[in-house]
């Protein structure tokens, strides 16, 4: 693992402001890890706050609610980060008022079977930023022993949880009752990095006054290195298990959950309310005023700065959809919020790093960085030489992309495009 | 708006490799000051040579091979440095030019260029002017006076004379020997400037110095004239061989594991060749020959995946 300079200030001490005033919305439908979803309306619909727009399609995949009240202006392709066109459904919002969702106290004698619907229901994924479908995880073939609380947010420039841990504090606990009560661990562990004091403090007193009925709970102060929040790194470095090659957390009994997750698994039990809005982190040094934004699903950048929300302070060189570390390079500002949108950085020319790529020198930081223990200059060598039948061997499929390797790289080799492109092949020969 | 688009991480370290390279000449400064002190306007005669021929071989093959110039990453300075550092001060001008042309032709171009050669550059054109003048290459000078004699170095004469020169002189400098290899205290300095800003790994000189110290106790114990561990450690081009060649991350092993081989094997046949052979000296050969390896050592221990050592066992809970 490896030390990254975490430019977390000033977003970091920035509360979260609400911006629900958008006019239009563009709500893709693969939101999340697995099949998109399946739609349910039509062009010209009307709809309701939290109606159910499309369903989960097949075993991996989500359902979509409306985040908003209005129309459906149409059903287009747009722009998509990772798939680059998508379908996406186009709402005219209704500027009227917006739904009130009220505190439902029943929600503490719901059944586990309940629970899960519920959690199913809502469409909520990991919002760390994998977005793999949450009741998935929450309903493993595997007996889970620990549930680990993820609040490292290891990436830099990245403060999303943070604010919510800091803010939303003992929803976040209620959010873990509500897991504890699906998958019913011996033992909880909450892991934060040591560079949110805040967030720390807050936790140690809430688990120090003992008031929610969890089992054996436990505060884990990291040391902030990268990737120290990668489900594996954090299992690893809390309980000394390895997920094996191939495998997922439950393997080791483990289930790792953000706290962003939990949260949105809270609002969704008490509240009734699926997941139509999430806390995106705006910064970048190209930005005049780096925020926290509560945002609509759905609700494009472009629109953003149109209502003066963001402005520039200087044209940036490098938008990023995502962390600066595993984060995808965007073409413009039209692309809407998604449910696993961490952050939008608006990187300027001294942030980023477009030097190009010279020889390798097997200096071998790329080895010491890995958190995987792999040789990422031997997939580089390979990829170069199109031999791509040795790449297994190296276990080329155990890498988590998570770019420590580039980041260290003193030739500026773009390991992971080599490892992308070395996945590809391997997986067709 | 212009916006570049790229793979992730879109941040990066703020180092590159023309960086890591000023790195070592910087740690080789001390040694530079040093061999200036001894052996005066030879020593700077040399190495300037050296710079000069390696630097302008490396650009007309580069223009021959129709390659962007790599003079800027700074690495044919380095090779230039080191090389005159392994010469013998009186050495004559066409040998040293001959010798830098080899280093960068052979040593690196011919193998594919920075990154692709298998053997160190430097000691390979060191290699090449030990076969083809054997006489300008163990010609010695006197520090100081820089007296052309016959005058052996310090492992020659413990080899062929049973003259064992003290330790301070061989720590310090002060004895007769090739232009940078002499002061061992000099070159500790850089070595720990190298490790310390994390250029070069800890483990290969590390091993190199523990395992020669380790043979050369028991030798000594056998026998006395053998010399010492600290001799052995200060004497002839040890420290440089440890600190400055044998860490040169082109050839030498990526995994933690594989360096700690490397450094062990070079230092044992340092001391096999020190102690039987022919040779008084043996850290270039040693070296070269273990860069031969290098791939096998990176293939044998070869570190083992995350993924590959996890057990789908669980363990108990316990707590």
């Amino acid at each position: 693992m490896i030390r990254v300079e975490e430019r977390k200030l000033p977003q970091h001490e920035v509360s979260v402001e609400r911006f629900f005033s958008v006019k239009r919305l563009y709500l893709l439908l693969s939101q999340h890890t697995g099949k998109p979803s399946k739609l349910l309306v039509n062009k010209g619909d009307s709809l309701e706050e939290s109606s159910l727009i499309a369903e989960g399609d097949g075993l991996i995949s989500s359902s979509l609610s409306s985040p908003v009240k209005g129309k459906i202006k149409d059903i287009v392709s747009f722009n998509h980060p990772v798939l680059k066109k998508d379908t996406a459904v186009v709402i005219d919002v209704d500027g009227c008022s917006p739904k009130v969702y009220s505190f439902n106290k029943k929600a503490d004698f719901l059944k586990k079977e309940d629970l899960l619907s519920k959690v199913k229901h809502a469409g909520i994924v990991g919002m760390g930023g994998a977005a793999f479908p949450t009741h998935i995880k929450l309903s493993p073939p595997k007996r889970i022993d620990t549930l680990i609380v993820n609040g490292c947010e290891c990436e830099p420039y990245l403060s999303c949880d943070y604010r919510l841990m800091v803010e939303k504090c003992e929803e976040i606990f209620k959010g873990v009752e509500l897991v504890c009560r699906i998958v019913s661990p011996q033992r909880v562990i909450f892991a934060i990095e040591e560079n949110k004091p805040e967030a720390i403090k807050k936790f140690n007193s809430v688990i120090s006054t003992k008031k929610y009925s969890l089992p054996q709970q436990k505060l884990a102060i990291l040391p902030s290195y990268y990737p120290q929040g990668g489900e594996k790194q954090l299992i690893y470095a809390l309980t000394k298990r390895r997920v094996p090659l191939g495998g997922l957390p439950f393997d080791v009994g483990c289930l790792v959950h953000n706290v962003g997750t939990i949260f949105a698994i809270y609002e969704a039990v008490y509240y009734d309310k699926p997941l139509i809005e999430r806390v995106v982190t705006f910064a970048g040094g190209a930005l005049r005023e780096p925020k926290n934004l509560l945002l609509k699903l759905g609700t494009t950048i472009a629109e953003l700065f149109e209502e003066g929300i963001l402005s520039f302070k200087e044209e940036p060189v490098k938008i990023v959809y995502g962390g600066p570390m595993m984060g995808i390079a965007l073409k413009g500002l039209n692309y809407p919020i998604m449910k696993g949108t961490s952050g939008i950085l608006f990187l300027t020319q001294k942030e980023v790093d477009l030097r190009e790529e010279s020889v390798c020198i097997r200096c071998a930081r790329c080895v010491d960085a890995c958190p995987m223990g792999l040789l990422p200059l031997e997939f580089v060598k390979k990829v170069k030489n199109e031999e791509y039948s040795s790449l297994e061997d190296f276990y080329i499929k155990d890498c988590i992309e998570c770019g420590a390797c580039s980041f260290t790289c003193p030739a500026k080799i773009p390991i992971v495009h080599y490892i992308k492109v070395g996945k590809k092949y391997a997986v067709s020969s | 708006m212009r916006l570049a688009v790229s793979v992730s991480p879109h941040i990066k370290a703020g180092y590159d490799t023309p960086w890591v390279m000023r790195q070592v000449i910087y740690a080789l400064m001390p040694a530079f000051l040093a061999s200036l002190y001894f052996f005066r306007q030879d020593a700077l005669f040399v190495i300037l040579n050296c710079i000069i021929t390696c630097v302008a071989t490396e650009e007309i093959i580069s223009r021959i091979r129709k390659k962007p110039s790599p003079i800027k990453d700074g690495s044919a300075v380095l090779t230039g440095i080191l090389l005159a550092f392994v010469l013998p001060p009186s050495i004559k001008w066409y040998g040293a030019s001959l010798g830098a042309i080899f280093a960068i032709l052979v040593g690196k171009h011919l193998f594919g260029g920075l990154g692709n050669n298998i053997f160190n550059p430097a000691l390979v054109g060191r290699a090449f002017l030990m076969g083809a003048f054997p006489k300008m290459m163990t010609t010695w000078s006197e520090p100081f006076s820089l007296q052309v004699v016959t005058e052996a170095t310090p492992l020659a004469l413990r080899k062929f004379d049973h003259i064992l020169t003290p330790i301070s002189h061989l720590f310090l400098g002060n004895t007769s020997g090739c232009i940078g290899e002499t002061s061992s205290l000099v070159l500790i300095l850089g070595g720990i400037y190298l490790i310390v800003r994390k250029v070069a790994d800890w483990r290969v000189p590390l091993s190199i110095i523990i395992t020669s110290a380790l043979i050369s106790f028991v030798f000594y114990l056998v026998n006395p004239v053998n010399g010492s561990v600290l001799f052995h450690l200060f004497g002839g081009g040890l420290m440089l061989g440890a600190f400055f060649m044998a860490t040169d991350p082109v050839t030498t092993p990526v995994s933690k594991k594989g360096r700690f081989v490397f450094g062990v094997c070079c230092g044992a046949l340092i001391m096999v060749i020190r102690y039987f052979s022919g040779l008084p000296e043996g850290v270039m050969y040693s070296i070269l020959f273990m860069n031969a390896f290098v791939p096998l050592i990176d293939r044998v221990f070869r570190p083992k995946s995350f993924g590959a050592m996890g057990t789908v066992r669980r363990e108990k809970y316990e707590g």
